[in-house]
């Protein structure tokens, strides 16, 4: 009676440890219905309340706002569940006391995050597919109205998101536990300058400087560009996915070098106790 | 060639010198506790051992490799159990241990999940939430978990400290003979005397983050002039590091 393993650093054993993260959160979130009922409950929330404020101005001649604001509302969703859910998906082996556990295992640091990223895509996948059934349904707003720069729109937007968790998952690595509220609140550090809901030009100058560095203010206001009839900014699109590159690039460092400093100072035990 | 060499240890947090230049061989096989009054440095020497805390200096090498450089391969071939830690509590038994197993990247999950739930005596748990199990089944769990791979090491933070006096015996035995028949070698640490004195070969005796005494359980005893381990303990604990 024997264990019988791949070769640790053959792909099929990365594959497999990879694939160890995925199902262990989706078996939780199958014997979780609170789980499935919060995919759902934000998302539509927010699409209801703002769906029926561009249904007013609407029909207070205020024009082109049910696109926009309804794409806005969609794609701010899509950035907001990337960066939660892999922080939320870290957070619960904090909060189960299970850290110990996975990294006495060979799974990587890398491993364990593309993990966790898979999973989240999962997640907004099936989140976003109920949003958009619904703004089609309720406001007549078909988000693939957008085009073919949806693509471009959305990866620039989880790549972001999934950089920001990281950030997240490092503060609770460095401060501790109590440092979780960075997971819920660092997206939002973000949206004013992002221009979520109303053009960059509109925020005083030092301001838009500040929101040239963020790549999801260059997908909002591409958005509304092609909403109100323009072409894909694919010029604008190839500066967010740069900023992407070094967010992420940042991100991972310091995810890195959090890790190290948290096994030099005995940090990583404590999630043990 | 030792399962696990591990020279010169050394941690200090701040002030306290958690561990100070402890030495350890573990040989195939070999059942090895790690003894010692609480805040001597136990767990923090085993965290090192496992990766989870990196050493201030020296060196922990296991199967020849380094533990550093090589952690994926070295990592692949041991596992741990506490009974401190907890495991994910939404999830059933064997969704925890199904999971564990792709973690460790066996080829066939489940039917090691239920090669390790028949040796636990574990079966009936398999479709019960972790949440749901009392603390002596949850430590059998844990110890389903930390068999999966069929380590060539396995470290045990207090592997009998949650289960009754039956439960612990039958936990032991299954130990032992883990060790003996399949050649794994054991690293434990345990308050409960009796058990070190019936599973271990080597004991070593941790104070103030040294070891400070190092035999079986009968030359511990005649080294320190006492009728058993329990009073070497309480030798060590309360007059501290002998000349």
């Amino acid at each position: 009676m024997t264990a019988i393993a791949f070769e640790p650093h053959s792909t099929r054993a990365r594959r497999r440890r990879i694939a160890g993260v995925v199902y262990r959160d989706l078996a939780a979130m199958r014997r979780s219905p609170i789980r499935v009922f919060e995919i759902l409950f934000w998302p539509v929330i927010e699409l209801v309340v703002w769906g029926y404020v561009t249904l007013f101005l609407q029909a207070n001649k205020v024009p082109f706002v049910v696109s926009m604001l309804l794409g806005a509302v969609l794609l701010w969703q899509v950035l907001h569940r990337a960066s939660n859910e892999v922080a939320i998906g870290f957070l619960e082996d904090v909060w189960s006391r299970n850290l110990i556990n996975l990294h006495v295992t060979p799974v990587t640091a890398g491993e364990y995050v593309t993990g966790l990223v898979l999973f989240s895509l999962i997640k907004i996948a099936g989140g976003l597919a109920v949003m958009v059934t619904l703004a089609y349904v309720l406001y007549g707003f078909g988000l693939f109205t957008v085009g073919i720069g949806l693509i471009p729109f959305m990866a620039v937007l989880l790549v972001l998101g999934w950089a920001l968790a990281l950030v997240a998952i490092s503060a609770v690595l460095r401060f501790g536990e109590g440092a979780q509220v960075v997971a819920w609140s660092l997206v939002f550090v973000f949206q004013p300058v992002a221009g979520v809901f109303y053009p960059v030009s509109v925020l005083p100058e030092p301001l838009q400087w500040l929101a040239g560095a963020v790549p999801a203010s260059h997908v909002f206001e591409g958005m509304r560009a092609v909403l109100g009839g323009a072409p894909v900014p694919w010029d604008t699109l190839a500066v967010a996915a740069a900023l992407d590159v070094g967010y992420v690039a940042a991100a991972l460092w310091l995810y890195g070098a959090t890790l190290r400093h948290a096994r030099s100072k005995g940090r990583l035990s404590r999630f043990g106790e | 060639m030792a399962i696990l060499e591990a020279q010169s240890l050394t941690k200090r947090f701040g002030p306290v010198q958690a561990v100070d230049g402890v030495d350890l061989s573990v040989g195939e096989g070999e059942i090895t506790a790690l003894l010692g009054p609480n805040g001597a440095g136990k767990s923090t020497t085993l965290h090192m051992l496992l990766g989870l805390v990196t050493p201030d200096s020296g060196r922990v090498s296991m199967f020849g490799l380094d533990l550093q450089k090589h952690r994926t391969e070295v990592l692949s071939r041991v596992n741990f159990s506490a009974s401190y830690l907890g495991l994910p509590g939404v999830l059933h038994v064997r969704e925890v241990l199904n999971s564990f197993a792709r973690l460790y990247g066996l080829r066939d999950p489940r039917r090691r999940v239920a090669e390790v739930a028949e040796l636990l005596e574990i079966g009936p748990l398999l479709k019960r939430r972790t949440s749901d199990l009392s603390s002596g089944q949850h430590t059998r769990v844990q110890l389903g978990k930390a068999l999966l791979n069929d380590p060539e090491l396995l470290i045990l933070d207090e592997p009998t400290a949650a289960l009754d006096p039956d439960a612990g015996e039958r936990i032991r035995n299954l130990l032992v003979s883990v060790a003996r028949e399949t050649g794994t070698a054991l690293l434990i640490t345990s308050h409960n005397m009796l058990e070190v004195e019936r599973m271990c070969d080597t004991i070593h005796f941790l104070a103030a983050g040294r070891i400070v005494a190092s035999g079986s359980a009968a030359e511990l005893a005649a080294h320190f002039g006492v009728v058993d381990l329990e009073e070497v303990f309480l030798k060590v604990a309360r007059e501290g590091v002998p000349a």
